[in-house]
């Protein structure tokens, strides 16, 4: 059995407080082939993997959430806590890596005390020594060696120098290990109190001037303290307490970029820029992908002939295949813009700059991470959640996230817009995308502060918020590790939501093709085009798809709609993208010298209801789907994970019934608001 | 006794004791406000509130109810 296999190697555990440098250093250890495990009960997300071929000895590592303290503040945090000293499925690590900011040592040295403390088998990484040297400081490993009594090793995350040093070390301590007993370590929260905790640190203070000296650059002094001088920051006294000073850049920086005035306006306009560089560089990369498949489902049904298997392949699967990667492009680029943003440390000063108006509606500036996540994806921004400590702020930012404009969202409004609005003007159609987005941010915000105020009966639980957030200092992002992350997370969304949609597409295509998949029809003196228009409607009509649009007739009336658009809403509960794949089905589109969507446009532009000879497709209807788009939970997946995010079947329930009902009754609002203004 | 939450933009104090009774004290001792520590109010967020400090060669951002249980000298 694989997993029996992995079990069997040597457990690595990589912890550290966060902005330490630790993703990066476990994307040097892993390379690229880790995955992302969770395991049953807990609330908790690893990245596992074997360590690199290259360092020629075979070990699991594991990487572990950014922690201050081994001592729980929250019950979530206990459950984290408590799998790092015995991982419920992976055992207790033979070996803790920390990972220690050398220019915070007498912070980051807390969580290497209670490793060892705890007996751990500890291994320090120290990074960050660039940062050390800008400040105009130098450490030795060796006297910090000596302090703690386990093996230091610098690492340079920038160019990956002594990563080959830190794998030799960890092979000699794993070797070493086989040898003896293996440590069970202990935990320390019951011998918690203040004193410990203020005598650690008065320790680690001191530690931190014996390990650490100034560099003898004189130059570099002088220029250090005119800055210090200039930013009326420091004062004399600190020169003893010389670790203590701060990075001149970032202070620099920061004067702007949390300025009263310019931080809320640059706030805004990087957001603006986050979004519409999505677009941008997404579109041409989703207009090769969409007119590949629209080709190759068109080539398919060329080549296997008019039968029920080459109508599978074309429509059923490849044009099911194409929707799932057509939005990948936007993923992938949302992932990356966050991850930069994120490494960079801007995204810490943006939860600060928007905690106070988040905490008016009951939300926390720590959910402005998850939620800028769910932009992309519900699934990943939900699970990002559990960086918020308080239960209910952290049960409330799972609650609206669904309701964030999601990118499996964006090829309905793509093909909705565009019905709308005319090709030759796209950036009416932006603007509109815009209109959606600013629709779907005042709606949830609009949604937390309700149910915010209603909390005690949709939300149990404790209520002591609290803000304690780092603003590390800037840095040039990482590239290499963001595309990774990137990848890796545009991965695990394809991986869960690919089969999904793959097994939708077959099933809706069994639907609409079937019992009557071979129709008779009165063929004289029609051409071969028009044989296979009349046999697609004739097949359609008497299909299965049509018997369960009858039934579900009733509800589609009310909101100006039919059976046909019902079945595609239906199906997009499983994921919203399959609505246009469904609907592409429906209206039997099949890619010809066309992209698919320009196809379907033409087959929309056409659909009338019933015999009635109205129009399916209009303005008002239109505008009555995206209405209902922006606010229905059709994401089964979603529910899935707010399920198990929360613990129970209540919240994602709630919000399935919540946030559909609104969806219905807008929709209905705005399609027959609009009729009565006169605009169908 | 000052609290650090009445700090001045730009203006330094040292830290004399946590209140121990507010419920986020023993994060803040584990972030680094100790006793004996230099803070400096260094940013103002927006609406006045979360306020950031440095502390211990560091900027941390905490709102200002946890800035209350920080006394100061």
């Amino acid at each position: 059995m694989k997993t029996q296999v992995i079990e069997d190697l040597p457990l690595i555990t990589l912890i550290g407080p966060p902005n330490s440098g630790k993703t990066t250093l476990f994307n040097y250890l892993s390379g690229k082939n880790y995955k992302t495990v969770n395991y049953p009960g807990a609330t908790v997300e690893y990245s596992i993997s074997k360590i690199q071929k290259k360092f020629n000895f075979e070990a699991n590592i594991l990487d572990s959430p950014g922690i201050i303290s081994l001592v729980p503040n929250s019950p979530d945090e206990k459950i984290s806590i408590d799998s790092l000293y015995s991982h419920p499925r992976y055992g207790i690590p033979d070996l803790v890596i920390i990972t220690i900011d050398s220019s915070q040592l007498s912070r980051h040295l807390l969580l290497a005390k209670q490793l060892i403390d705890s007996s751990f088998n500890v291994l320090i990484a120290l990074t960050m020594v660039d940062l050390l040297q800008r400040k105009g400081f130098e450490i030795s490993a060796a006297n910090l060696k000596d302090e703690l009594n386990c093996d230091v090793i610098i690492i340079d995350g920038r160019t990956g120098n002594g990563v080959d040093d830190l794998v030799k070390a960890i092979d000699k301590n794993l070797k070493n290990l086989q040898a003896q007993e293996k440590n069970h370590p202990n935990q320390i929260h019951s011998n918690f109190n203040v004193n410990y905790l203020l005598n650690s640190f008065t320790e680690f203070e001191q530690i931190e001037k014996r390990v650490t000296s100034q560099i003898q650059h004189s130059n570099r002094k002088i220029n250090l303290n005119k800055a210090n001088r200039q930013l009326k920051v420091l004062n004399n006294d600190l020169s003893q307490n010389k670790n203590s000073q701060l990075d001149i850049t970032t202070l620099k920086i920061d004067k702007i970029l949390l300025h009263k005035v310019w931080g809320i306006i640059i706030f805004f306009l990087v957001m603006a820029i986050t979004f519409t560089s999505i677009f941008w560089f997404a579109q041409p990369i989703m207009n090769i992908i969409d007119s590949s498949f629209g080709f190759l489902s068109f080539e398919s049904h060329e080549l296997l002939g008019n039968n029920w298997f080459s109508d599978f392949i074309a429509n059923g699967i490849i044009s099911g295949t194409g929707a799932v990667l057509v939005f990948v492009p936007q993923i992938l680029i949302l992932f990356l813009i966050l991850g930069l943003l994120e490494d960079t440390g801007y995204l810490a000063r943006g939860a600060m700059l928007i905690d106070k108006p988040l905490s008016k509606i009951g939300l926390n500036g720590r959910s402005f991470v998850p939620m800028l996540s769910g932009f992309a994806c519900a699934i990943p921004a939900i699970l990002a959640t559990r960086t918020i400590p308080n239960k209910r702020e952290r049960l409330l930012t799972i609650f609206i996230i669904p309701l964030m404009s999601c990118s499996a969202r964006l090829p309905v409004y793509a093909l909705l817009l565009a019905f709308l609005f005319p090709a030759n003007e796209s950036w009416i159609a932006g603007l509109g995308l815009a209109s959606i987005y600013i629709l779907s941010i005042i709606s949830s915000t609009t949604i937390a502060g309700l149910v915010n105020k209603f909390r005690n009966r949709i939300i149990n639980a404790e209520d002591t918020s609290s803000f304690i957030l780092e603003l590390p200092a800037y840095r040039m992002p990482k590239f290499s590790v963001v595309l990774s992350n990137s990848y890796h997370s545009a991965k695990l969304y394809f991986k869960k939501a690919g089969p999904i949609i793959l097994v939708l597409s077959g099933i809706i295509w069994f639907l609409t093709y079937f019992p009557n998949n071979n129709p008779k029809i009165d063929s004289n003196n029609l051409s071969k085009d028009q044989i296979t228009q009349l046999e697609n409607s004739e097949r359609l009509s008497h299909s299965y798809a049509a018997d369960l649009g009858k039934f579900i007739q009733p509800v589609m009336s009310p909101i100006g709609m039919d059976w046909r658009i019902g079945v595609s809403l239906i199906s997009a509960f499983a994921a919203r993208e399959v609505f246009v794949s469904s609907l592409a089905l429906i209206f039997k589109v099949t890619g010809n010298e066309h992209t698919l969507q320009t196809s379907m446009l033409h087959e929309m532009r056409k659909a009338t209801i019933g015999n009635t000879g109205k129009y399916l497709f209009t303005p008002a209807t239109i505008t009555g789907l995206i209405i209902f788009f922006v606010f229905a939970l059709q994401c089964m997946s979603t529910m899935a994970v707010s399920r198990k995010e929360t613990g129970s079947w209540r919240i994602p329930l709630i919000q399935f019934f919540l946030f559909t009902s609104i969806a219905y009754l807008f929709t209905f609002l705005a399609v027959n608001g609009l009729r009565a203004f006169g605009i169908n | 006794m000052k609290t650090a939450a009445e700090l001045k933009f730009g203006e330094s104090a040292t830290i004399y004791e946590i209140d121990k009774s507010h419920p986020s004290s023993r994060r803040i001792l584990e972030v680094g406000f100790t006793p004996g520590q230099e803070i400096v109010l260094l940013n103002i967020s927006i609406f006045n509130d979360p306020i950031a400090f440095s502390v211990r060669g560091t900027v941390i951002a905490i709102r200002k109810n946890e800035a209350n249980c920080i006394r100061i000298l």
